[in-house]
């Protein structure tokens, strides 16, 4: 690019100078943006390529604490990731109870923080802010606390929902609402549909309060209904923020760790409810294999980045058409 | 011309908190100080005791004492990003399953020589000894130990005219008149997430957890024996409804807070645990008696001796003044006054006699189970593997919640055992 201008600069009649002042000044234009974004850029790989690269070395290694004492390195090719993909109670348990999971949750989270959402936009700014506060709450909430609330909640010999249960003759004897796969779930979807569906509410709101207030009342004196109005004209408007949640939230909820961990059981003696995270930690760094955990984290990495590329892909393959 | 000192500046700082990051982890041990880690809650007053302790530490060798408080939840964590990152202390308190995993690694350092020169080979107590033994040298410094029994409420006994239960039969005999007579006791919960609480019972029954044979290990999980104790303790709960709903997944704590509470007869429960439950609950003063777990027909079921050692770290660049520090606190008075607030037995047989005559209660059982009936799980860093996978646990928990039974859960648990303790 700077050749060929000089070259047409050599070419010009004009005065020489300028000319070549202008390619220097159009060089400096040119990588003006990277010097500003050096800072950045050598931060940004610091702190995320560096370990990513060596968490990527490290999968190919059995790694475990002597290693670490000696710092030498153990390399064994793709034996952790055979060693994954042979292994049987990742296809049978925690694979399916982890996609399971995660679909189920991110659906009802999404579902439910819309709602209350445009619940929120059609309130006044007084209630919407009394609403709004509320709401915060639950997401302020750590998410450790909220697991042992609704433990307790669910607490076999004194919780709240087995009492009342038995106190309205619906149920005789207690139920461990713990030890089966489904129930187990079902709380833990509670939990993270709880925790979750206000970061859903705030972003979807913002979207909403920016619809055309005008295109609505037209569409309502067209006598389209509320389910209509919302399919034809705030959905498609609101495309890029649903598309920037439910990625959000699927990453999340693949990644939920504390919330099945602390649940009873649910620390690796229930096996039926392991999932994803905490299936690598117990089968890692409990057991000082930091190798192993290393390549099933590599794993889930390239994994969500998949769903997210077949996210966006068909997102903008839409927009197109 | 400003402008040209800023990159400089800049470098100038950077440097600056880079050499304060490693600054904080090398520096640390110097001549006059010692660094020790110690373990959170096994004493209620554990900072006034190591003031002490430090006081007396800088009188004898003249070097500060500085001790770091850790939680044991996240204990195992911070010793491995120590190792990893060389800041490591002086000197650890390492619970007796972690030892021979540090020892393994090259963490450690052996301490025989220190040992024997001060003439204490003969006054450890032993089962502290062979959990802190690996590949042949003594890496822990026994500290204190601790041991299972049963705790159990005298009052319900009196009122109900039971005796304390001698043999398994008579467990099953007490448990069923407290089932009937009050309905608002759990007679005897059977916790799914506490896998210390099952081994008496393959033991007691003759079977065994695992045992080296050659150089492979085998698990005795599915032999008849091991699953006769299993079965009677599992039956606990699902033959008898000795147990409740909510203890299938309880986790010892869990049994430990429902005993406080007063909503249980008889629980298998730790020496150091009566302590804690008078303090939670005033009100059981006087009504907590201690059995050693009874034996099938008589005698006694060994329960895992379990406990704390000193470890002292490899990177420790003043060893002698470490084995000082060691020497201070595993014998002679501070020993004595940690065993007494703690409610543990202390490492050296000399400290310990005087409590294995004591006549209380609430001491004597325990002491007695200690030194008749303390048994070792297999010392080998990869069983804190199946420690760490819940192999045991799970195991429970899926006879309690009727996943599987008996004899499909034994087998699988023995199967994972082998696997994991063998290497494959």
């Amino acid at each position: 690019m700077t050749v060929l201008l000089e070259r047409e600069a050599k070419k010009g009649t004009a005065p020489a100078r300028p000319p070549r002042r202008r390619s220097r000044a159009l060089v400096i234009a040119q990588a003006r943006p990277w010097l500003l974004l050096t800072p950045a850029l050598i931060l940004l790989g610091a702190l995320l390529l560096w370990p990513l690269v060596r968490v990527f070395l490290f999968s190919l290694q059995d790694y475990g604490l002597r290693e670490i004492v000696s710092g030498d390195s153990n390399y064994i090719g793709f034996g952790n990731y055979a060693e994954i993909f042979s292994n049987s109670t990742l296809w049978t348990v925690v694979l399916p109870n982890t996609v399971g999971f995660a679909l189920v949750s991110v659906s009802a989270t999404v579902v439910f923080g819309t709602l209350v959402a445009m619940l929120m936009a059609s309130l006044s700014p007084v209630w919407r802010t009394i609403v709004g506060s509320a709401v915060m709450v639950a997401w302020a909430m750590p998410a450790v606390t909220g697991t042992y609330v609704w433990i307790w909640i669910f607490d076999a010999d004194q919780g709240l929902v087995n009492e009342t249960l038995k106190s309205l003759g619906l149920m005789n004897e207690s139920f461990n609402w713990f030890t089966n796969p489904f129930t187990f779930y079902a709380i833990v979807a509670l939990n993270i549909v709880h925790h979750g569906f206000p970061f859903v509410a705030i972003t979807v709101l913002a979207g909403l309060l920016g619809v055309p207030k005008e295109m609505l009342e037209a569409a309502e004196m067209d006598g389209a209904g509320p389910v209509r109005r919302f399919f034809a004209i705030i959905y498609p408007t609101l495309k890029p923020v649903f598309s920037v949640v439910i990625i959000l939230s699927t990453i999340w909820d693949f990644k939920v760790f504390a919330q099945i961990y602390l649940m009873p059981g649910g620390s690796g003696s229930n096996r039926e409810v392991l999932n994803l995270g905490v299936w690598s930690y117990v089968e890692s760094f409990g057991q000082n294999r930091y190798g192993f955990g290393a390549a099933i984290a590599v794993l889930l990495t390239v994994l969500l980045l998949i769903i997210t590329a077949i996210y966006v892909r068909t997102l903008f393959k839409e927009e197109k058409e | 011309m400003k402008k040209r000192y800023l990159p400089i500046a800049m470098f100038a700082i950077a440097a600056l908190g880079l050499t304060a990051c490693s600054g904080g982890g090398t520096d640390s041990p110097t001549d006059d100080t010692l660094d020790v880690w110690i373990m959170q809650g096994t004493n209620p007053d554990t900072e006034a005791f190591f003031d002490t302790v430090g006081d007396a530490f800088t009188e004898k060798t003249g070097a500060t004492l500085n001790v770091e408080f850790v939680q044991w939840a996240d204990a195992h964590d911070r010793f491995v990003t120590a190792i990893a990152g060389g800041t490591t202390p002086d000197i650890a308190e390492t619970g007796t399953t972690w030892t021979a995993e540090f020892a393994d690694s090259g963490a450690l350092a052996p301490i025989d020589d220190y040992v024997a020169e001060a003439g204490l080979e003969d006054d450890l107590v032993q089962g502290l000894v062979d959990s802190g033994t690996y590949d042949g040298s003594l890496f822990g410094m026994p500290w204190y130990a601790g041991v299972r029994s049963i705790i159990y409420r005298t009052d319900v006994f009196a009122e109900l005219g039971l005796a304390a239960p001698t043999t398994w039969q008579e467990i099953v005999d007490a448990a069923t008149v407290i089932q009937a007579e009050r309905p608002d006791l759990i007679p005897f919960p059977v916790p799914g997430d506490a896998e210390m609480l099952t081994y008496p019972w393959v033991w007691g029954a003759g079977g065994e957890v695992s045992t080296l044979e050659g150089d492979q290990w085998v698990s005795g999980l599915d032999a008849d024996e091991a699953r006769e104790g299993i079965r009677f303790y599992t039956g606990l709960a699902t033959e008898h409804g000795f147990s409740s709903a909510g203890a299938t997944t309880w986790k010892e704590t869990d049994l430990l807070d429902n005993f406080s509470q007063g909503t249980v007869a008889m629980a298998i429960s730790g020496s150091w645990t009566p302590a804690t439950v008078l303090e939670k609950a005033p009100e059981l003063e006087g009504k907590i008696g201690a059995i050693a777990i009874p034996g099938q027909n008589g005698g006694i079921s060994p329960s895992v001796l379990g406990g704390s050692h000193l470890s002292m770290f490899e990177g420790s660049e003043n060893k002698d003044l470490a084995w000082d520090f060691m020497e201070l606190m595993t014998t002679g008075d501070f020993a004595q006054q940690w065993a007494d607030q703690t409610g543990y037995f202390a490492g050296t047989e000399s400290l310990l006699q005087p409590t294995i005559e004591s006549d209380d209660p609430l001491v004597q059982p325990f002491a007695e189970q200690m030194v008749d009936g303390g048994a070792s799980l297999p010392v080998t860093p990869t069983f804190g593997a199946v420690q760490a996978k819940k192999t045991t646990n799970a195991m429970i928990q899926s006879i309690l919640s009727g996943q599987k039974t008996v004899d499909e859960a034994t087998t699988d648990a023995a199967a994972e055992m082998n696997d994991i303790m063998n290497g494959n």
